[in-house]
């Protein structure tokens, strides 16, 4: 897994790349991990293009990292769900909580277009 | 009048493909096998005898329908080639014929039928020929009409091709919603457009929405939502704060907690999507798993004389593989290499090691006449993934005809019921053989048949 | 088991009766109509109570011994026992099967004089 920082309109978004399963074996390292990231910055992108599977403890700490990331006044968005790992989002109900884009440069770049003056 | 139903293994392929848990035939629209409102039509339009044709297997549909007693009916069954004409049906089957009028119902397709009238009267006055069609599916009338005119003058009905899984979907919806009347479905039920089967438990606060159709055996778990358009095979739990709407839940299936099926077909741990054919397993049980149930090829006894006699073998040739094992692996004449074979149950797979002797020499001759090629193997009956004898294993990830999915038995083994029999030296012989003993073996004549395994092995051998 | 040979219309039609099993299946194999490569024979399966894999195998040879797999055997009047067997393995696929004698042969006989 990969963690990038991007300037977007001058606000730090952070990328983190998934990769091959999200599960039972890895979600707790994987929530710790987490709480790095969220040091550097709460405006968060997980890129799943590379994401095989999940299954319901990796899902569980997906929304605990979605939780972290609103209590930190940041977001926690989606991008690149393949048909496997959507499907699992749309049945358990966890497709309701995020913003899911297609692509990492979607995701990043919506952080943008939330920026007006006012909100921040 | 007679009937005769004619289907075609290429016409269903898509549903082996999807559900291979079913025979296409038997394939469950509303709860109710598809081969069985064609037999209702059958009896409504008159018939005392149905002849079930196809160019598959028909065991299963056999082992269901049985003989037709159940509904007063001469039911039989026989088979045809793909590229039978209705002509060459009809030769095949001339004594069943006889004199009589036939109808003849081809292809997989659903018949919109209504119970409510009188086809009996309306079919004895038709004129020869075809008398309904869509794509992939006809109504053909054999014979002089017995009536100048019918009683009724409307007896209408449609034929609906069932070719994919979205028109299937579409058939079950359609039968939900209105086949009450049209049809006769199964369940018990006070209100209409909902139906339960026996032995259904509902907790309190679980909302039923209409209309819903719902097999034998199932459990609905605190404040899951069913319907609206459920419609619920048998075996099946749906866990708490769940919900199933416009969905189909196959028989034996666990549907986990907290979770939402809108617009699916979900079967075991396969969850499909009827409307872009996308069709997904489940990996984690917690969320959508197959109940499973016992198999008879591999029961509890079987194993364990299986696991007793590998004992026995393994102790045997414990010397003569000591001995022979190392000699030959430093001589570079026992080549091994791992592959991925199809295991017993279905969508899984195992590593096993493919060993080849280079049969020169005295000492590999020995070792494969003695069959020490397969002595890792041995192992695998002790700890119950292979049997003693079998099905030869298949590779995985090849398609073919005869993988599991489409056969009725399959276990993989270190000897292979071929290898016992004498006249079948390959391909489709060999598994006519496997699939004959699998049927019919029983422990105690699955030793003798090893025996014989062995003695053939050991002869083929020395022989060369 | 007895094999009763007949013969119309040039087509040989033998009827088994009894077991067709390992013991019994050489006989059919060594039958002289089941041999000859040219020959169109119709097996009548009505009387054979019962018949395992090596009586499959010996009807399964006998149709490779002929110069047309799918013509030169012909089955009739499987009854319940017989048919589940080939279900059972498969055979079914390889052989047109009838449930009247006549009709096999007329059809044996169409199928012979198209190839002729």
């Amino acid at each position: 897994m990969n963690f990038t920082l991007d300037n977007i309109d001058g606000r730090l978004v952070g990328t983190a790349r998934l990769e091959g399963r999200l599960d039972a074996q890895n979600s707790k390292p994987f929530q710790k991990t987490f709480l790095e990231w969220l040091e550097k910055t709460p405006l968060l992108v997980f890129d799943c293009t590379l994401l095989d599977f999940i299954d319901t403890s990796g899902l569980g700490a997906i929304v605990g990292c979605l939780r972290k990331a609103l209590e930190n006044k940041g977001d926690l968005k989606l991008a690149g769900l393949n048909d496997k790992v959507g499907m699992v989002f749309e049945i358990t109900k966890a497709k309701r909580l995020f913003s899911i884009f297609a692509s990492q440069a979607d995701a990043a770049s919506s952080f943008a277009s939330e920026l007006n003056p006012g909100t921040t | 009048m007679k009937t005769i139903l004619a289907f075609r293994e290429s016409e269903y392929a898509w549903v082996h493909e999807k559900f291979p848990c079913v025979h296409p035939l038997l394939l469950p629209l509303c709860n109710k096998p598809f081969i069985e409102f064609l037999i209702d039509f059958a009896i409504l339009a008159g018939s005392s005898a149905v002849r079930i044709l196809c160019d598959g297997g028909l065991g299963e549909v056999e082992r269901y329908c049985e003989d037709g007693s159940r509904w007063g009916i001469d039911l039989s069954y026989a088979s045809i080639h793909p590229d039978d004409s209705i002509h060459a049906m009809l030769g095949k089957n001339r004594k069943f014929c006889g004199e009589e009028r036939v109808m003849i119902v081809s292809g997989f397709s659903f018949i919109r039928y209504d119970k409510r009238y009188d086809y009996k009267s309306f079919v004895s006055s038709m004129p020869p020929g075809e008398w309904s069609t869509c794509p992939g599916g006809r109504i053909t009338l054999t014979g002089v009409p017995t009536k100048a005119v019918p009683d009724w003058l409307i007896a209408d009905l449609s034929l609906m091709p069932l070719d994919s899984m979205t028109s299937y979907y579409q058939a079950s919806m359609e039968t939900l919603k209105t086949g009450e009347s049209r049809y006769v479905l199964p369940g018990y039920g006070d209100e209409p457009e909902c139906a339960f089967g026996r032995n259904v438990v509902i907790s309190k606060s679980v909302e039923i929405r209409k209309p819903v159709s719902i097999g034998n055996n199932v459990q609905l778990l605190g404040n899951a939502i069913i319907g609206p358009s459920a419609i619920i095979g048998s075996n099946v739990i749906i866990d708490r704060e769940s919900s199933v709407e416009s969905s189909i839940v196959f028989d034996n299936t666990y549907i986990g907690e907290h979770l939402e099926i809108i617009g699916r077909i979900a079967s075991g741990n396969r969850l499909n999507d009827p409307k872009s054919g996308a069709s997904i397993a489940m990996e984690d049980p917690h969320l959508l798993s197959g109940i499973k149930k016992n198999r008879h090829l591999r029961s509890l006894p079987r194993k364990i004389v299986h696991a007793c006699v590998a004992l026995v073998i393994i102790a045997a040739f414990f010397i003569p593989f000591i001995i022979l094992w190392p000699l030959l692996k430093l001589g570079g004449h026992w080549k091994s290499s791992p592959a991925s074979f199809l295991a017993e149950r279905t969508d899984e797979t195992m590593p096993l090691a493919k060993v080849e002797v280079d049969a020169s020499g005295a000492a590999a001759a020995i070792a494969v006449a003695l069959s020490l090629d397969r002595y890792f193997r041995l192992f695998r009956v002790v700890t119950g993934q292979l049997a003693l004898i079998g099905s030869t294993p298949l590779l995985a990830g090849e398609s073919r005809p005869d993988a599991p999915a489409y056969v009725p038995a399959y276990l993989p083994g270190v000897f292979s019921y071929a290898e016992a029999e004498e006249w079948a030296a390959t391909g489709g012989d060999a598994t006519i053989v496997e699939r004959f003993h699998l049927a019919h073996s029983n422990p105690l004549t699955d030793i003798g048949l090893v025996i014989k395994a062995f003695i053939n092995r050991f002869q083929e051998k020395s022989t060369i | 088991m007895t094999i009763t040979e007949t013969s119309k219309i040039g087509i040989a039609i033998l009827s088994l009766y009894g077991t067709l099993d390992a013991l019994s299946a050489p006989e059919l194999r060594n039958n002289r109509s089941i041999i000859d490569p040219e020959k169109t024979v119709v097996i009548d399966l009505q009387q054979v109570d019962f018949i395992d894999s090596s009586g499959i195998g010996a009807i399964v040879s006998a149709s490779r011994q002929k110069r047309q797999p799918s013509g030169g055997i012909v089955l009739a009047c499987m009854n319940d026992r017989v048919r589940k067997v080939f279900e059972i393995t498969n055979a079914q696929k390889l052989f047109h099967i009838f449930d009247d004698t006549t009709a096999a042969v007329d059809f044996a006989s169409s199928r012979q004089s198209a190839s002729a």
